[in-house]
């Protein structure tokens, strides 16, 4: 064992093979000069102790002094200047920062900073040595330096620091590290023989190859994105309701697998609304900036939320890819970066006209959205649109066969004739769902047929349907008759009868007014008389008009109402006059003088259009033509019975087409309103607090934007951000990638390239790769292949430990990286190895398993998603990436591993290492499921318990156990096998957890002693790590 | 051969990390010598899972550990604390309109008139100090003397989801720690086998209008995961994935770890990472905790005295009663803050049925976690705090009786009090106008609030900060905040 303890001895270990960011420090001893570079030893002073009161704020600026401008701060002995080069002692800075006198000490002792000897002797330094300022480093565009390739870069870091790159990883580590590093999943046992089997030269390279071709590739990629795009399933604020966006999430999957190149990939996220006839996908693509959290909360003031989403889009904007925090020039001028205020909200004006609402209404759709047509779309809709155009035709057809004459156009006139319709008789109508509490049809007393419905109740009772009947129809005149007989032994105070339309408002009664229901005196309870004696069959009539009721009214369901006693109903119905002549269902030219002047529903609108003009209008003949061939096919009652064939296969063709429009997801985009919002610097960064006017701009202190129109847009600021001389962005996209790969950026603060961030530990190596990256016409693919088949990526990662306390984030490159894997991975890893994961790409989120109550003690009573519903069979294995991501409640696997809740830009993650995280990987079901189908697997694929770990820990590991590693866990399968058997029931449940099926006929308590084996390979250090 | 001690280097390897943290380059050679003084120093650290940061606590604090009762939704000050008799007889007028100001939330600006709601409740006055409590909380009112109440905090924030976030993460906006992160993050905890910090989201009566609760009030924001607060469940497991799974007894997880201990100390001894180390001690507090909860959550061994004190749902999993006591034998067992939210404040309509019951909920386990602490001599040293998030307007929501009457949000002045460590009892601070509409005097800002729950705990808010995104973060944001001196002890 490496004995290490943390005394005397380390302290020498460390100032030999410190980090290479310590290098200049450890090497220069106070008394030798050197040449004091601004960017490297200046500046981090000044802006850590200094510029808080003496930077670019102008409104926190004490004493009228500058330090971040030369011209402000160096001057001559005679202006009293605070830097006087090469005159220290001249210097109003050096005697200030010297001072002993607490009045006069610099940094003030109210500060809470203080400067060490060692930095004042730095400055001391400087301005002996001429006060040279320089730009910061991240402002300047990048050069490409001499030399060539990564490796180069590192080995001369490594050299200065006297120390080497570590040999080469084997095979299996590095077939492991490059699939996690490209796909986040392990390789297949095949896929590690072919690569340990394949004796080219360029046997590694093509390992990598493989993997960036895979779609696994984008998924992988995605994932790291979609913090920087802080992508949620829900809205994320208050009732945290579901939003449909995951179009957006697929996209970006998709343009990584296409290997999109990053300005594309830039530009179609912040302004694809803007490109010359955008596609589908490029609208998509800026869902980016609608992926903020939003707020449907009532009451809320809506310019504060208008306000909030203009500022969070402009401070991602500015993070995600210049790796600028503008955020902090929100309330006042930024006091490290020279990004002033109005600067921050000449950036806020790209964004402030945005299309969508301060509210997002809780819905699931928030205005702009477009649907997210698939490919096929167009052909599918064209053939429902032809198969209608057929089934029409055919219609037209038979409607020219069609004999009809006109009632009214007949001599002698057709008389009037009288028709009844019965609406009730031993039953109510055909599909009614019938609610009848203690109501029943009865045999006796009958009035006509054969049942009766007997309607009883001490107090109010009643039978009644209010759907599953097609509709009914009364006509405008006629007369309703019902039969009724009173329980002599119980006659009921009041009887009613009541009809559906849209509302129950139409009511007839007999009897004692005692039902509180409608107007008295109205349509709504129409007082048809006394109750009819008891005892005996009585009909009961009343007309159509006193209940409201016309022939436009569909009736979608009745009543028979009594109160307080027992009463029998029979045979209800209507009696209706009909007249050939002027009825619009029988007579061509009733119909149309009855349409003019309306609209006629479900009309075609040439149709519609002619009607509503009505018959005095001359029409052409083929315009009569269509009338009447629409006329006799749909409306008449005599000749359309025909067409009811065709008819119903045009409402189904109607029907397929609706139910595929509506599978057709939708997806939020970003756009702008017609008329630009006018905008202003917010004082203190206040929404109701406008101050100057400002217009869309970009920073001084970055080169300028070419604008296109008068008003730059978001399109001007997207291309001025993936421009050749903008100095950031290609490096902050590299650092980002670079970060990926090793675990930690060469600029560790990944999200700030401003003076208050690290400088880069390799600046040449980020220059070199950022100006390449550019040159490669910003190649993500070629970009990680060119990171990965570096030698500093194929280190092994094996070290003395003292190395590894000495530079723990592996600054220094002299080891390969090793890292804890991710949320995603690790139970993807675990999916993956045991065979259940299904790798079905894209769509709606899923809910895998969950604990109960993560949702619902913490959600709004009347959210959507306040109830966690957990998904069923593939489901449950899908890749993490399509986990439904709710960002008041993440999914605890994401949680306990240190994913963002996505509620903003997430740069990067940290990783810790909790007991949380070992209860998880131990006894989370989705895990131990997993580690019981895994050792089916290994009980399948190999015979001996020896065969079985090394299959196990090839396919998790990629290498095989030794011996020593095979021994403790034969004697665990030993242990477990034993106490198995012994009790069968334990044994039985432990198979038995999780939803996935058990093979039959299996060695129960073999499979579970293999089951809690697996569990532990999962579970192994080695397995939850990136070697 | 030394046998390695996981938790020591775990500890040293945390302290090391954070003198190579975003500072990294900044230092000299001057800081690196300090640097190595404060590894020495290491030597001297007790072998702690959850250490402090080097520098912390700036000094003695009198509180060790912060118990905050959070009334979710803003419990009305009109009808608990704040005591206004004159109302009554400006019953249904109109609030000035002087008074009313322009920030009031869309559920009210468009009331046509904003008419007075006198309190239904009765006030008297109660303890030696003499406080007025209304009848609403019988119990509190007998503990009047031990605890401080602050009449006139106010906030900036008028609606739920941002106010929430304020008042626990001293911001509106999402993504910054929350008191409790910063508070594990400072100062780490005492126990090796708890959470430095846990939160509980008790059940809340029927009927009540509850408001939604957000993860990120007990979320760590920028600062490691590890700061975040462990939910403690109601129920069969109080901790996420802490029960073995079925057919998996305690015997086969001791045997598992101790191969899983071979194998991982085999990688240790090959790749040389102290990181395998750290993974080995914290699978091996995973199942410490595996019984400390159960310890932690078996109520058997509290006495039928203490059980009474608490009431009748004390026995209730998940009760607001039982999170309370749960909260005492926390911080018994080290753990430095417990946080518990309690939902169903937001009366907006019928405030007087559902301000009842949430008084009828909570005030009777307030009072006797003051009331037990002290009894146990723990009191002296937790600091107890109660607050929602904003208080209630004076005027009516809706239709106003004499019995019945609904208040929005209010921003402006709401009641808190705090107890415990640090604090001097029996004090009341800040006077209202006569609606309590605004303060008139000693207005407090819920960061200064934060700023002195910090300082009981012996730490300076404007030295506790950390760098993220280009700015010195702290608990109680930019602008400068005063810790509220009248109230400590």
């Amino acid at each position: 064992m490496v004995q290490h303890t943390f005394g005397v001895s380390l302290i020498a270990v460390l100032l030999v093979v410190g980090p290479h960011m310590n290098r200049t420090a450890v090497a220069a001893p106070q008394t030798v000069q050197t040449e004091i570079s601004f960017n490297r030893d200046i500046r981090p002073i000044l802006s850590e102790n200094c510029f808080a009161c003496h930077g670019i704020d102008a409104e926190k600026r004490e004493a009228d002094l500058r330090l971040d401008l030369p011209e402000a701060a160096v001057g001559t002995v005679d202006d009293n200047a605070a830097i006087v080069p090469g005159k220290p002692g001249e210097s109003l800075l050096w005697h200030r920062v010297t001072a002993t006198d607490s009045d006069e000490i610099m940094p003030p002792a109210d500060s809470h900073k203080k400067l060490t000897d060692r930095q004042k002797e730095t400055l001391r330094q400087w301005i002996q040595q001429g006060a040279h300022y320089q730009k910061h480093w991240a402002f300047e565009r990048p050069e490409k330096p001499a030399g060539d390739g990564i490796d180069y870069f590192v080995q001369r870091a490594l050299e200065a620091d006297g120390v080497n790159f570590s040999p080469e990883a084997d095979r299996p580590t590095l077939i492991r590290r490059v699939s996690m590093t490209l796909t986040g999943l392990p390789p297949t046992i095949g896929e590690v023989d072919a690569f340990l089997n394949d004796k080219s030269d360029q046997a590694y390279e093509a390992m990598v190859d493989r993997y960036l071709a895979s779609p696994r590739f984008g998924e992988e990629m995605a994932r790291h994105w979609l913090d920087v795009a802080r992508y949620g399933d829900t809205h994320g604020m208050h009732l945290d309701n579901e939003r449909q966006t995951w179009a957006y999430r697929d996209w970006v999957v998709s343009a990584f697998n296409r290997n999109q190149p990053y300005d594309q990939f830039t530009i179609d996220q912040l302004a694809g609304d803007l490109l010359p006839q955008p596609t589908q996908d490029q609208l998509v693509a800026t869902g980016f900036n609608r992926c903020n959290v939003t707020t449907g909360e009532g009451g809320s003031i809506q310019k504060e939320f208008i306000f909030r989403y203009a500022v969070d889009r402009a401070s991602t904007t500015a993070q995600a890819w210049l790796g600028l925090t503008a955020g902090c020039a929100v309330c006042h001028d930024h006091k490290y970066d020279p990004i002033s205020q109005k600067e921050f909200y000449s950036l806020y004006a790209f964004f402030n006209s945005n299309a969508d609402p301060a509210m997002d209404g809780n819905a699931i759709l928030t205005q702009p959205v477009i649907k997210v047509k698939p490919p096929d779309y167009d052909t599918k809709i064209k053939e429902f649109v032809d198969r209608e155009a057929a089934l029409q035709k055919a219609i037209q057809e038979k409607a020219a066969t069609v004999v009809y004459s006109d009632p009214a156009e007949l001599n002698p006139r057709p008389p009037v004739q009288e028709t009844e319709t019965v609406w009730f008789e031993d039953a109510f109508p055909a599909g009614a769902k019938v609610n009848a509490p203690g109501a029943v049809l009865v045999d006796e007393p009958v009035g006509s047929g054969s049942k009766s419905l007997k309607v009883v109740g001490a107090g109010l009772a009643q039978t009644f349907y209010d759907k599953g009947a097609q509709p009914l129809t009364s006509p405008d005149q006629g007369k309703f008759f019902l039969n009724v007989f009173l329980d002599p032994q119980d006659p009921p105070e009041e009887i009613m009868i009541q009809f559906l339309t849209k509302t129950w408002n139409h009511r007839a009664i007999w009897g004692a007014d005692l039902i509180d229901w409608g107007k008295q005196h109205s349509t709504e309870r129409f007082a048809a008389g006394g109750l009819p004696p008891p005892g005996e069959w009585v009909k009961l009539e009343f007309d159509v008009t006193s209940v409201g009721l016309k022939a436009a009214n569909k009736v979608n369901g009745f009543a028979f109402t009594v109160h307080g006693g027992t009463a029998y109903f029979d045979k209800m119905g209507v009696v209706g006059q009909l007249d050939p002549v002027n009825d619009p269902t029988l007579s061509h030219t009733a119909w149309r003088n009855a349409q003019t002047g309306k609209d006629t529903p479900g009309a075609p609108s040439d149709v519609n259009q002619w009607l509503k003009e009505g018959p005095q209008k001359e029409r052409k003949p083929e315009e009569l033509k269509r009338l009447r061939d629409y006329y006799v096919s749909q409306v008449c009652l005599t000749t359309r019975e025909p067409f009811a064939a065709l008819k119903s296969e045009v409402s189904a063709v109607n029907k397929d087409r609706t139910d595929y429009e509506q599978s057709v997801p939708s997806t939020f985009v970003f756009r702008d309103l017609p008329k630009p919002r006018d905008s202003f610097m917010m004082i203190r960064g206040e929404y109701d607090a406008p101050g100057e006017p400002v217009t869309p701009a970009t920073p001084a202190v970055l080169p300028p934007m070419k604008q296109a129109g008068e008003r730059a847009n978001r399109l001007d600021l997207a291309k001025w951000i993936v421009a050749p001389e903008n100095p950031l962005t290609a490096r902050v996209a590299v650092n980002r990638f670079w970060q990926q790969v090793f675990g930690i950026g060469l600029v560790k603060t990944s999200h700030d390239f401003g003076t208050q961030g690290t400088l880069p530990t390799h600046p040449e190596l980020l220059d070199w790769i950022a100006v390449s990256f550019q040159q490669n016409g910003w190649d993500v693919k070629q970009l990680m292949r060119l990171m990965l088949t570096s030698q500093t990526y194929r280190q092994q990662s094996i070290a003395p430990t003292e190395r590894w306390v000495a530079d723990p984030e592996n600054q220094q490159l002299a080891r390969g990286p090793r890292f804890r894997l991710d949320a995603e991975q690790l139970r993807d890893q675990t999916l993956f190895v045991s065979g259940l994961m299904v790798h079905e790409m894209g769509g709606k989120g899923v809910n895998p398993y969950q604990p109960p109550n993560i949702w619902e003690p913490l959600a709004f009573g009347g959210s959507n998603t306040r109830y966690y519903k957990r998904g069923n069979g593939d489901d449950l294995y899908r890749r993490t990436i399509y986990t439904f991501f709710k960002r008041t409640a993440p999914h605890p696997m994401l949680e306990n591993f240190d994913a963002p809740a996505r509620e903003q830009s997430c740069i990067r993650r940290d990783r810790t290492n909790t007991p949380l995280q070992a209860l998880q990987l131990l006894n989370d079901v989705q895990h131990f499921e997993a580690a019981r189908a895994f050792a089916q697997r290994m009980m399948e694929t190999a015979k001996t318990p020896e065969e079985r770990i090394q299959f196990a820990y090839r396919s998790v590991l990629s290498r095989l156990p030794d011996k020593e590693e095979s021994r403790v866990l034969i004697e665990f399968f030993n242990r477990q096998l034993a106490k198995y058997q012994a009790t069968p029931d334990a044994a039985k449940q432990a198979i038995q957890f999780g939803d996935s099926k058990l093979p039959s006929g299996v060695n129960e308590p073999e499979l579970a002693a293999w089951t809690l084996v697996a569990n532990l390979i999962l579970n192994l250090d080695e397995a939850i790590v990136r070697n | 051969m030394n046998k390695p001690n996981p938790l020591f280097d775990h500890q040293v390897l945390q302290t090391r990390r954070q003198f190579f943290g975003d500072v990294g380059i900044r230092f000299g050679g001057i800081a690196m010598a300090s640097m190595m003084a404060s590894q020495l120093n290491a030597q001297e650290i007790e072998d702690r899972v959850h250490p402090a940061l080097p520098n912390l606590p700036h000094f003695p604090g009198k509180a060790k550990s912060v118990i905050y009762l959070h009334m979710n939704g803003g419990p009305s000050q009109l009808d608990t604390w704040d005591y206004k008799p004159n109302l009554v007889e400006q019953f249904d007028k109109d609030l000035p309109k002087d008074f009313l100001g322009n920030r009031i939330t869309t559920m009210t600006s468009g009331q046509a008139k904003f008419p007075v709601a006198p309190s239904k409740y009765e006030f008297k006055q109660h303890g030696e100090c003499g406080r007025w409590v209304s009848s609403l909380l019988p119990h509190t009112a007998k503990i009047v003397d031990d605890i401080a109440l602050i009449k006139t905090v106010h906030t900036n924030a008028i609606n739920h989801d941002p106010a929430c976030t304020f008042v626990m993460t001293g911001s509106e906006v999402p993504g910054k720690p929350c008191m409790g992160s910063w508070i594990s993050y400072g100062l780490g905890a005492e126990t090796n086998n708890l959470p430095a910090f846990v939160a509980l989201v008790p059940n809340f009566p029927n009927g009540s209008n509850a408001q939604a609760l957000y993860t990120r009030m007990w979320g760590p924001g920028f600062l490691p995961g590890k700061h975040s607060g462990v939910v403690l469940r109601a129920g069969a497991e109080p901790v996420l994935y802490l029960e073995n799974p079925p057919g998996v007894d305690r015997s086969d997880r001791r045997a598992m770890l101790d191969a899983l201990g071979k194998l991982n100390t085999k990688g240790f001894e090959k790749f040389g990472d102290p990181d395998i180390q750290t993974r080995i001690a914290q699978y091996e507090m995973a199942y410490r905790m595996q019984s400390s909860v159960p310890e932690l959550t078996d109520l058997s061994q509290e006495t039928k005295l203490t059980k009474e004190l608490y009431g009748p749902n004390v026995e209730k999993p998940g009760s607001f009663a039982q999170s309370a006591l749960l909260a005492r034998r926390l911080v018994e067992r080290g753990v430095r803050m417990v946080q518990i939210m309690h939902r169903g404040w937001d009366s907006h309509g019928n405030l007087p049925v559902e301000l009842g019951n949430q008084c009828m909920d909570t005030d009777q386990a307030c009072a006797a976690l003051i009331t037990d602490l002290k009894q146990r001599g723990m009191l002296k040293d937790t600091l107890v705090v109660w607050g929602g998030e904003f208080g209630r307007t004076v005027y009516s929501q809706g239709k106003l009786t004499k019995e019945r009457y609904g208040r929005d949000h209010h921003p402006r002045n709401f009641c808190m009090w705090m107890a415990g460590g640090g604090i001097k009892g029996g004090v009341e601070l800040g006077e209202t106008d006569e609606y309590s509409y605004n303060p008139i005097s000693d207005p407090v800002h819920i960061n200064e609030i934060n700023a002195t729950i910090l300082h009981c705990l012996g730490i300076d808010h404007e030295r506790f900060t950390l760098r993220y995104q280009g700015l010195d973060q702290r608990l109680t944001g930019v602008e400068p905040m005063k810790v509220v001196k009248k109230i400590l002890a």
